[in-house]
């Protein structure tokens, strides 16, 4: 049996229909939760609003390069579960290593190798799924715990507290302006510019008070510095 | 009206239950091919792939879970975990809409706010992947043209571009340390590419730990408030 027949076939993509629909299901429950506790303690409907606005409009762009992903996964691990793991706690960088480690350790070389029958596809499909599972095991077991620690530490100064997690938001920004910023080249341009529109951008939003400015910068800035990457290629740079 | 610690037990709750329903569901789909089709791998080889993903991906796991966790609050990062693509999406999302909403990082209304903005950027991203999926072949020449393509290559550095613009900006005394020793360590080590986040965790922790020496002497100021920008 080619593995195709079962990664194509209608059993997964029920599957992954139901998982993904669980998915939206949980997201769906969140957000009322969060809406109607938001009431309860006083924040205006104004405020969620522009808070649901800004992260349906910025979650756009960052989700293209997923499609990306799903267009380059989907011919050798099939639609259905392509989907599924982009669509559940996936990434496009993990998805391709973890498939491929399935195939190593069944002594095929990867995916597409003529030797990766289905039965290696299935290892794929175990190594991929128990491979991500990880952050959700932490939440159901520890996330209580650390919250209430973080909460600890809060409560005894908390501006201390708030320096904590911005330090820590910047060692992750940081991790990820290393490369841009030290092989230089497009990367390094497209890093600059968007950051010189986004600085324009919470300039003007400071100046006019306008609104949807705040709310769209960094969409539009991520937009522009895009924009750019296109010029400064066709420019040669 | 539920005081907060009602709340955030049945926030717990709900989390853990969904979560674990999760955890199931991602389990049983390839349990249910698998005898279905009777191409059950044998043990050895499944139990080789796991332990060799398991010893990547656990480390991975905790640095983002102790790193991610404290940013979001507790509703959100349950559904982080549950959603996926954190640094690239999630992250941002919900620091920009705090920090927009002019809430204070960390409380009951930063909670709900992030909450709002993982709940919508999954929702959108979900539907997003599923336009995609149903217009997989006309959609394929755009997302590969040669003309866009810089433009896709380059997300990511647009993105932390424009964090970076405003973040650095307003904090940087934070930032300072941090970039410095990425800057080193990229300049001397050869990092190889898609394994930066193995270093979030140690350029977290020495992030906080100067952040402290620089809070103890004072170098550290109160902002004046919460910049909403527009608010």
């Amino acid at each position: 049996m080619n593995y195709l027949e079962v990664a194509n076939g209608n059993l997964l993509y029920f599957l992954t229909a139901f998982v993904i629909l669980f998915v939206i299901l949980q997201s769906l429950i969140f957000l009322k939760k969060a809406w109607l506790r938001g009431k309860e303690i006083g924040l205006s409907t104004e405020t969620m609003r522009e808070a649901v606005k800004t992260s349906a409009v910025f979650a756009v762009i960052p989700s293209i390069p997923i499609v990306i992903a799903l267009i380059a996964i989907a011919p050798v691990l099939g639609t259905p579960f392509s989907w599924m793991r982009l669509s559940v706690i996936g990434s496009q960088s993990y998805e391709l290593i973890a498939a491929g480690i399935g195939a190593s350790s069944m002594g095929v070389k990867n995916i597409g190798d003529p030797r990766y029958t289905a039965q290696v596809f299935s290892n794929s499909m175990w190594v991929m799924s128990a491979g991500i599972i990880w952050g959700l095991v932490l939440c159901i077991f520890v996330l209580k715990k650390y919250q209430q620690g973080i909460k600890k530490v809060h409560q005894k100064d908390s501006f201390w507290a708030e320096i904590m997690v911005n330090s820590l938001f910047f060692g992750m920004l940081s991790v990820f302006l290393g490369r841009p910023v030290t092989s230089g080249g497009i990367s390094l341009y497209v890093l600059l510019s968007s950051a010189f529109v986004m600085l324009i951008f919470t300039w003007a939003a400071k100046i006019t008070k306008i609104r949807w400015i705040t709310d769209f910068s960094l969409s539009l800035s991520m937009i522009a510095g895009m924009g750019f990457a296109v010029l400064f290629s066709q420019a040669g740079l | 009206m539920k005081n907060e610690m009602t709340y955030k037990n049945s926030i717990h709750n709900l989390g853990r239950l969904t979560s674990a329903i999760v955890l199931i569901m991602i389990l049983l789909v390839p349990l249910i091919i698998s005898m279905y089709f009777g191409i059950f791998p044998p043990f050895r080889n499944l139990l080789l792939g796991l332990g060799t993903v398991t010893m990547i991906y656990l480390p991975i796991s905790i640095a983002e879970f102790l790193t991610y966790t404290p940013m979001l609050g507790s509703s959100a990062s349950y559904l982080v975990f549950v959603t996926g693509n954190l640094s690239n999406l999630k992250i941002p999302c919900a620091l920009t809409c705090i920090e927009n909403a002019g809430v204070k990082p960390q409380s009951e209304e930063a909670d709900v706010i992030a909450t709002i903005a993982v709940a919508v950027s999954s929702l959108v991203t979900t539907a997003i992947i599923f336009a995609g999926v149903l217009a997989l072949a006309p959609l394929r020449p755009v997302l590969e043209s040669q003309f866009l393509k810089p433009a896709f290559e380059q997300i990511i550095p647009a993105l932390f571009g424009a964090m970076s613009g405003y973040w650095i900006l307003k904090q940087w005394e934070l930032a300072v340390t941090p970039l410095f020793i990425v800057i080193l360590l990229f300049i001397f080590l050869p990092v190889p590419y898609g394994t930066e986040g193995a270093l979030i965790p140690v350029i977290g922790l020495l992030s906080v730990i100067s952040a402290r020496i620089f809070y103890k002497r004072g170098w550290i100021k109160q902002p004046d408030s919460n910049n909403g920008g527009s608010k």
